[in-house]
């Protein structure tokens, strides 16, 4: 929103303030000032217009000339060394004499110039500040009095602020708005313009011929709407005064009848609309809502299709404007009309909104009708606007105005004590200071009641146009922003313990992140939204329109992500194409799993490992293999409470989603258990489509927020034999498919039943697999390791070794699992 | 005898400082001192000694037997250390580097949530947390945000399909959409739902706006989200927390100052600017930071508090922001690239 300070100068005296003394005072009310323009010539004090009579060659300088100038009554005639060449003998230019002070800070003196005296200077356009234009003097047309200042001659110099709204406060939409509030802040004034129109002005005189009817179908949309004709108007240029007002806020002077509804629309925020009443067929106006498919070219000569429900005006025919968005072209004031109909109308908000989305269609108007246009302050703006028309336009109102609607009567009022104020700020502002600025924001106060305990209770009334204002505390706010908000006083801050605990998520991804960071890994954060193919990549194909998004933005970011480890592919592809190395990478966040037909948002964490040739070093260590991940994995879940080690895993198998079917595993599920973890070797093929060097392991574990514990309950020690242990290996030859870890559980199993209660089987490992010569195809060796121990005694050679005959005898039983030889 | 004993004491001089190995040095060791060694054989001729020489000849055989132990511990000791010596390769060139994986990196990102999380964890503040994918119950109708504020557009906030089932983000009324949370302060709602006054927990998280991807906007980016609530909390003591926050973060010489401003679930309502001496890559005198403001008497109500007996403030700051200025960051896309000359910047 642009406001002009010129324009401002009308109702609020700000002579005397600088440009950011009121952008100051702009910023504390609670409008950010995203610029500051300044246009047009400055306030320039000894600087006349003068004309050249004389010029001669300066003797000691080549580019010089030394010239006669007369300024008349400022000071007769000068001698003025100059370096320009744009001008002659008889130009009349600006002279900027002693004791000028030009933009800049640049102080005219008497000086010598060369050896050739010099009485002052004459300027450029870029000297006096009102333009780049730095070529030569500026050369004064017209023929302007000599020794007049120039600021009476250059058009008015304005500073425009250009504002940012809220959208809490549709009256600043409005120049008058904007000066209520700087009246407020600089405790001057508010002048609100001078309106002469009356209804009693017009022509008693009806004229049916021109606007027969006014109708309003669609009252919920259009509360209140009014047309008036005036007559005889005669179509031309607005004068200089308000071409520039709308100039010096962006908006193009058009003609008068335009300019003044825009001009009142800057004013009051109200939007006025007029037709060229000789264009409406039937000579009638009806507010209404469109049938589906009626058409209507708007001003901006585009033909828009519209839909039932559009709220618009229309004539007996046809719609001719989008009720407060966009007139139509054909109906609308053109160069040749001579009677027009004002309207000047109250649309409901969401009605205006919604045509307007609907359409991609925003105007002035739309932008006002949305925010909030305050009906009350109607007739004084429709007042206003009769009353500029007739001034610019000429021509006189006929008959009453045509309404529809009523004025639904505003009252409102709130009560509130300086106490209440005082304790919601926590520091305290004088009551009358309190009282006064409230008033000074044309809060009225109605009434001062006693009470009890908290002084005076305050009763205002609050005006139309601040709608904003309906309870106590948003009076907080008034006083707190008169005060300035720049002026709370500093504090102690007061903290009394409350004894909370994190989210368990918190720890999750802390510890998570205290393990990679510990392991050489590199935290990456990447994008939530994936393109649709790889979604479909990592998810089930069932499962990825569950992942869609209704309105993406852009194609490659529609889905949210399955999985965290295309993040981190991607983030590799980047930077081996970079040619930065890197090898460890790892994310915690979001993603989103399917299960039962609905989505789940669950907790993850995932990394990955690249190895590749290129990234060489002087010692080649071991690169990782499907082990390196399972035990970071492990350790993923074990930060959420997880023990892998006690799962199920299954190895996977395709489809794959990602991963590269008998080199990488997972285990978990949704619904009982609540979290899923998936591991190992990343699809060959599927690197290697991403343009990605190397081999990929990686390892993800996902778990729904709320399965996170808070904290496991406190371990309990168990007790543990200082007997030394019995040692026994056993290698078993078991079918090459048999997974190690059932094995390992039937022997387990067995090992316990053989040493009965008489001692324990204390752990029982894998340290050799073996698959090769000396074994029948399709078979392999497992060779475990078995600890034996009592709690109170050394096992003797015999009881284990007779353990141990039991186990191979009872191991080889069903003769799936033979004894190596 | 003596002879014997002299040659033998002679022999065993010449070959022990050349034993090798350990075997060697074991059938040295038999040849001499062994069952049948040298020495034991001597040992045993001692019963033809005539029975005055006994003591002599005993004495020198043990004087042999002295000797010979010590040159045999002298052998053992020399081929132990040679063993060890062996076991060595090389000695090491200090100067090469550790071909393992260097030390790994946490995300500026991190870093700065983190950061802000210690310095309010001693304001007592604890971290909360809540979904990314909302409903607009909890992300605009609870805040004050009416059906048809801009901020709810199509426009500017990712949806999901009217049909979308989430199983762990319910909807509290049935007619809502699934959206993807504009900014933290869905959170807020959560957790006062969830708890009961006082409260005083920030909650740090992915938020999302639909918009172009630029040097400063990003369809994803994170917020810091925090939130008092208690009785007789006031305007100040806003003021007070967020000087703590940013003279903590930024040092003694920051200065803070709140504009008046407008957001649907606080009143009254600010921006924060900061402005502090040694922030790199910020030439104005003034930056905004943060958003704030005492919440609002509404949203107590719709989550069934007294606002007469209960207040409070809310405030949200971009973590990306603030990272940007405090790392002179010029672009908040580097964050998302995670190149890892960026990476290592940080740690």
């Amino acid at each position: 929103m642009k406001i002009s300070r010129t324009w401002l100068q009308s109702y609020v005296d700000l002579a005397g303030l600088t440009a950011d003394e009121i952008a100051r005072a702009i910023t504390f009310l609670g409008f950010e000032v995203e610029g500051i323009r300044v246009t047009g010539a400055p306030a320039l004090a000894q600087v006349v217009v003068g004309e050249v009579l004389t010029r001669n060659p300066h003797p000691n300088a080549d580019k010089l000339s030394v010239c006669t100038v007369d300024v008349g009554p400022a000071g007769g005639v000068k001698t003025i060394v100059c370096g320009a060449q744009n001008y002659q003998v008889g130009d009349r230019v600006p002279v900027a004499l002693p004791g000028a002070v030009l933009p800049g800070n640049f102080e005219i003196k008497q000086s010598k110039i060369r050896g050739q005296s010099s009485d002052g200077m004459m300027c450029s356009a870029k000297e006096l500040g009102i333009s780049e234009d730095a070529a030569g003097l500026l050369l004064l047309t017209g023929r302007p009095e000599l020794g007049a200042p120039i600021n009476s001659v250059l058009p008015p110099g304005d500073t425009v602020f250009d504002l940012e709204i809220t959208p809490n406060r549709p009256d600043c939409l409005g120049h008058l708005g904007v000066a209520r509030e700087l009246a407020a802040w600089f405790k001057k004034d508010l002048v609100y313009p001078t309106v002469n129109f009356t209804p009693a002005q017009a022509d008693p005189q009806p004229r049916p011929d021109l606007l027969h009817s006014v109708r309003v179908d669609a009252p919920a949309d259009c509360p209140l709407y009014t047309a008036t004709v005036v007559t005889g108007v005669k179509i031309g240029p607005s004068p200089g005064w308000l071409q520039q007002r709308l100039t010096a806020v962006g908006l193009r002077p058009v003609n008068n009848v335009v300019d003044v509804g825009n001009f009142v629309m800057l004013e009051y925020n109200q939007p006025v609309h007029a037709f060229d009443a000789r264009k409406l067929a039937g000579r009638a106006l009806v507010v209404r809502h469109a049938r589906e498919g009626e058409k209507i070219t708007t001003l901006d000569k585009a033909e828009r299709t519209l839909t039932a429900g559009t709220l618009v005006i229309a004539d007996a025919e046809k719609p001719v404007v989008i009720a407060g968005i966009m007139g139509g072209l054909d109906s609308g004031v053109g160069a040749d009309t001579t009677d027009l109909v004002l309207e000047v109308a109250c649309f409901r908000r969401q009605s205006v909104r919604a045509t307007s989305k609907r359409l991609g269609l925003a105007s002035d108007s739309s932008y006002r009708y949305e925010r909030g246009v305050d009906p009350h302050s109607l007739e004084e703006a429709r007042h206003r606007c009769l009353d500029l028309l007739l001034a610019t336009a000429g021509g006189e109102v006929a008959g009453p105005t045509l309404k529809v609607g009523g004025d639904v009567p505003w009252q409102r009022e709130i009560t509130v004590t300086p106490a209440y104020i005082n304790q919601r700020l926590g520091f305290t502002i004088p009551a009358d200071e309190m009282q006064a600025a409230l008033e000074r924001l044309e809060l009225a106060t109605v009434r001062t009641d006693a009470t009890s305990d908290r002084g005076p209770a305050w009763t205002f009334s609050i005006p139309s146009w601040r709608d904003d204002l309906d309870r106590p505390i948003d009076l907080v706010e008034e006083v707190l922003r008169l005060h300035g908000s720049d002026h709370i006083p500093a504090t102690q801050v007061i903290a009394p313990a409350l004894l909370a605990d994190d989210a368990p998520i918190v720890g999750f991804n802390r510890r998570v992140t205290d393990t990679l960071v510990g392991q050489g890994f590199n935290e990456c954060i990447t994008y939530t939204l994936r393109p649709a193919p790889e979604a479909g990549l990592w998810a089930p194909a069932a499962t990825v329109g569950g992942l869609a998004l209704a309105n993406p933005f852009i194609a490659d970011q529609s889905h949210l992500r399955p999985t965290l480890v295309a993040g981190l592919l991607e983030t590799l592809k980047l930077n081996q194409a970079r040619g930065t190395s890197a090898a460890r990478l790892f994310e915690t966040g979001r993603v989103f799993l399917e299960h039962d037909g609905r989505m789940w948002e669950c907790a993850a964490a995932a990394f990955l490992i690249c190895d590749r040739e290129k990234d060489r070093a002087w010692r080649r260590r071991a690169p990782a293999d499907f082990y390196t991940v399972k035990g970071l994995t492990e350790s993923l879940a074990g930060a959420a409470g997880v023990e892998l080690t006690r799962q199920v895993l299954a190895s996977v198998v395709p489809p794959t989603h990602g991963w590269q079917a008998g080199h990488a595993a997972m285990a978990g599920e949704l619904q009982h258990r609540g979290w899923i973890a998936q591991f190992g070797l990343v699809d060959l093929a599927l690197v290697q489509s991403l343009g990605i060097e190397g081999t990929v392991h990686a390892g993800l574990f996902a778990i729904l927020p709320e399965k996170l514990a808070a904290e496991a309950s406190r371990r309990r020690y168990a007790d543990f034999s200082l007997m030394p242990a019995a040692l026994r290996d056993l290698a078993l030859v078991v079918d090459t498919a048999a997974p190690a870890a059932d094995v390992q559980k039937i022997l387990a199993k067995i090992a316990r039943t053989a040493t009965g209660h008489a001692f324990a089987l204390e752990s029982v490992a894998v340290f050799d697999v073996y698959q090769g010569e000396g074994l029948p195809a399709g078979k392999k060796s497992l060779a475990f390791s078995l600890v034996f121990r009592t709690a109170d005694r050394t096992l003797t050679d015999d009881e284990v070794n007779t353990a141990l005959s039991k186990i191979q005898a009872a191991i080889t039983a069903d003769g799936t699992i033979a004894l190596r030889a | 005898m003596q002879d014997q004993l002299t040659a033998l004491l002679a022999q065993a001089s010449a070959e022990f400082p050349s034993l090798a190995s350990r075997p060697a040095f074991e059938a040295a060791k038999a040849r001499y001192v062994g069952p049948h060694g040298a020495l034991t054989t001597l040992m045993k001729q001692m019963g033809g000694v005539p029975k005055e020489q006994r003591p002599a000849m005993g004495k020198l055989i043990n004087e042999a037997k002295t000797q010979l132990q010590g040159q045999l511990d002298a052998a053992l000791t020399r081929i132990a250390a040679a063993e060890l010596a062996a076991r060595l390769g090389p000695a090491v060139d200090a100067t090469l580097p550790s071909p393992d994986p260097a030390p790994g990196t946490r995300h500026p990102l991190t870093l700065v949530r983190d950061e802000l999380a210690s310095i309010l964890r001693k304001a007592g503040f604890v971290i909360a947390d809540g979904p990314e994918v909302e409903t607009e119950y909890f992300c605009f109708d609870a805040l004050n945000t009416p059906a048809d504020h801009p901020a709810r557009d199509a426009q500017d906030t990712f949806y999901l399909p009217a049909d979308a089932r989430f199983g762990n983000v319910a909807k509290k009324t049935p007619g809502e959409k699934h959206l993807l949370r504009t900014h933290t302060s869905s959170v807020q709602i959560r957790t006062m739902l969830s708890g009961s006054p006082p409260i005083r927990i920030i909650a740090p998280g992915r938020v999302y706006r639909r918009d172009t991807v630029d040097a400063t906007h990003s369809a994803n980016f994170h917020q810091l989200e925090g939130l008092y609530v208690d009785k007789n909390v006031t305007v100040r003591d806003l003021k007070a927390l967020l000087d703590y926050i940013f003279t903590s973060l930024l040092g003694a010489d920051t200065k803070v100052r709140f504009r008046p401003h407008y957001f649907g679930y606080t009143e009254p309502s600010f921006e924060v600017d900061l402005s502090a001496r040694h922030l790199p890559k910020v030439n104005k005198e003034w930056v905004e930071i943060c958003g704030c403001g005492m919440v609002d008497p509404l949203v107590f109500s719709g989550v069934g508090y007294d606002p007469e007996v209960w207040s409070g403030y809310a405030f949200g700051l971009g973590l990306e922001r603030l990272a940007m200025m405090l790392y002179g960051i010029d672009d908040i896309r580097y964050f998302y690239q995670n190149d890892l000359r960026f990476l290592k910047q940080f740690a």
